[in-house]
């Protein structure tokens, strides 16, 4: 085998199983440690209206983590997230709106539309041999700037009531249904991941492309497949999006889409998704973004500044890279001896 | 080798035929591209972004790449109008600051780059988000209105067609071109960028260039930021949301090479020039002024493919 460690895939007993454990266990610690505080100081904070409110977020935002890690798994990245999940649901809202088509066909629409838009993504980066940070950057430009020019910068407001109604659902503790829908999506990239073919082909070829390529690996599929999931994961939190503010609005994901860039990488960093590939934590892709939903909403029901959030959201993300970069360090020591 | 051979390898050359074709055909088609005003608003533009440009070439220099550029840019631009406003400093003074935002900006990104060797894509996009966090949390998204006269003067003034403010980007651009080129700094630059590890053995001392260039870089964004004030009147939190495409197309375009070791200042300020004429273009023509984006985007693609034709891997 290669000397590269593939983290989770020692074995259960290996010493980096320990390791992912308890970044998750970190998270779910932090996380659960922030409820009873933010409980007992933020009177608020645990009403059933917030509760709706908090979950429905996260649901949103954990689709959104998802969508980054499945690019960063080939050890790229996507910038194009939003840029991609607003140009789906644009498609989509029209469909619904103007085309009049159900609501089943037109999100199907939406979401195949945005795994072309990734796919296309993938292409370009395999063909034009190059990081898909500068394909994507660009991308990010030529997709907004389409979608703009498309639709005049017009929402689409008059989406069918029933559509609408599925972000309202509540249930057992009043939390938005939405996340159980995020909740199905990441079984079925756990599932993806560790139980098929495909998937064990992304890891090898995100961990090392030349050594997958010589075990008969096709790597430049993996990388397509990969971007194509990424789109579609990006149209079905834009969806949800969608559904949640009651239109498809061209400006969702601010400018370029770039609103979502750092929940994108918030929660699979978090969540001990490396950037150079090869590893991934659905589980931990949930956990963080479920950390940083409860921390910032706990943090505006505190009425600390509610300014102040992104700068916040930042140096947690500054801090737990260079933390994750120390525990890396402190491990390899630790194998050499 | 014949200096026409010579001059078609350039980064510069062919942009410079395109800028000048292009000028040529957009002064034919629509007359009014030549009027004085025109030119003017062009030029304003062309200012400030040469600065942005120069701003992320200096970091691509390095093999890394800046998603803070326009988040310094804003901190510094807000920085420097509210210390104006708050506090009544003179503007030399205020000046200062602003670049001092600047330099701690990008000191913060080196310091953090180096000292961890994480990848500055997720470095950066952490510096975005606290950067411009703490510039929405001091102006809690409002403006600072009350910029001295001297400032908006400043911003307005122009010679014909040629704003005061290319005085400031020109001089700094020819300063850049100096220092790529012929200062010790610049060249280790290109040579930590070219090849990490030989520069390491050749004794460069590798952390105080990467970190040397994130404060250039940082200082280029919040001279940008300060201009961007001067010439809106206002000191607008919002300065710097859109810098990053224009950040990057002006250097790629100008056949920097993303892995780094090989910039040009030249071909990077025609790479801005040509994204003016095409902007430009797009409104008296009358096409949608959006379509800019889509045309920037397309404009990255095609320069990636074609340095890879240039050069194939």
């Amino acid at each position: 085998m290669s000397t590269k460690a593939i983290p989770g895939r020692a074995g259960p007993k290996g010493p980096t199983f320990a390791v992912l454990a308890s970044n998750e266990v970190g998270l779910l610690l932090i996380t659960v440690g922030a409820v009873i505080v933010f409980s007992y100081l933020a009177p608020g904070f645990d009403s059933p209206f917030n509760i709706y409110a908090l979950t429905r977020v996260l649901a949103i935002d954990v689709v959104i983590g998802f969508s980054m890690m499945v690019v960063l798994v080939t050890g790229g990245l996507n910038l194009a997230v939003g840029a991609i999940g607003v140009s789906a649901v644009m498609v989509g809202g029209w469909a619904m709106q103007v085309a009049g088509l159900p609501i089943i066909v037109s999100a199907l629409l939406a979401l195949a539309f945005g795994a072309a838009l990734g796919a296309l993504n993938g292409i370009l980066t395999v063909a034009m041999r190059v990081h898909s940070f500068v394909v994507t950057l660009a991308t990010m430009s030529l997709f907004f700037g389409a979608m703009i020019v498309l639709t005049q910068a017009e929402a689409f407001n008059a989406l069918p009531a029933e559509f609408v109604s599925l972000a309202k659902l509540k249930t057992w503790f009043f939390a938005s249904s939405m996340l159980y829908a995020s909740i199905v999506v990441g079984l079925l990239l756990w599932w993806l991941f560790h139980h098929t073919l495909i998937g064990r082909q992304i890891l090898a070829a995100g961990a090392n492309p030349s050594a997958a390529r010589l075990s008969g690996v096709p790597v430049e599929r993996t990388i397509v497949v990969c971007h194509g999931l990424s789109g579609a994961l990006a149209a079905f939190a834009g969806l949800m999006l969608t559904a949640r503010n009651g239109a498809a609005l061209p400006s969702m994901a601010g400018q370029l889409g770039m609103d979502w860039l750092l929940p994108a990488f918030l929660a699979p960093v978090l969540g001990g998704t490396l950037l150079t590939g090869g590893t991934l934590s659905v589980a931990g892709t949930f956990l963080g973004a479920a950390m940083v939903t409860v921390l910032s909403n706990g943090l505006l029901q505190l009425q600390v500044g509610e300014f102040w959030v992104q700068a916040f959201l930042g140096v947690i993300l500054l801090v737990a890279v260079v933390l994750d970069r120390l525990r890396a360090h402190v491990m390899a020591k630790r194998r050499v001896r | 080798m014949s200096a026409t051979m010579h001059l078609l390898r350039t980064d510069w050359f062919g942009l410079l035929v395109a800028f000048a074709v292009g000028a040529v055909a957009l002064g034919l088609a629509q007359p009014s591209f030549l009027s004085t005003y025109n030119l003017y608003v062009m030029l304003t533009a062309f200012s400030l972004s040469i600065l942005i440009a120069l701003s992320q070439m200096v970091i691509v220099a390095i093999g890394q790449l800046n998603l803070s550029v326009g988040a310094i840019g804003g901190l510094a631009a807000i920085t420097f109008a509210g210390v104006m406003e708050v506090w009544s400093v003179p503007i030399p003074v205020a000046i200062l600051i602003g670049l001092l935002v600047g330099v701690a900006g990008g000191t913060l990104n080196g310091v953090v780059t180096h000292v961890t060797g994480l990848n500055a894509f997720v470095v950066t996009l952490a510096t975005l988000a606290i950067f411009k966090g703490t510039n929405i949390g001091i102006t809690e998204a409002q403006p600072f209105y009350e910029i001295p006269d001297a400032v908006k003067s400043f911003g307005n003034a122009r010679f014909g067609f040629f704003p005061y403010l290319l005085f400031v980007s020109g001089a700094i651009g020819i300063a850049v071109w100096v220092f790529m080129r012929r200062s010790v700094l610049g060249r280790q630059l290109l040579a930590v960028g070219g090849n990490l590890n030989a520069a390491k053995l050749s004794g460069i001392p590798v952390g105080r260039v990467v970190v040397a260039a994130h404060v250039l870089s940082g200082m280029l964004a919040a001279v940008a930021g300060m201009l961007a004030v001067a010439r809106l009147q206002l000191g607008q939190p919002t300065i710097g949301d859109d810098w990053l495409i224009i950040s990057f197309a002006a250097p790629v375009i100008g056949g920097a090479v993303l892995a780094g070791g090989h910039v040009s200042v030249a071909g990077t300020v025609l790479g801005v020039a040509i994204i003016m004429l095409i902007n430009n273009a797009l409104v008296l023509l009358n096409v949608d002024p959006y379509a800019v984006q889509l045309v920037l985007g397309a404009l990255i693609l095609a320069a990636v493919a074609l340095s890879r034709f240039r050069e194939p891997a």
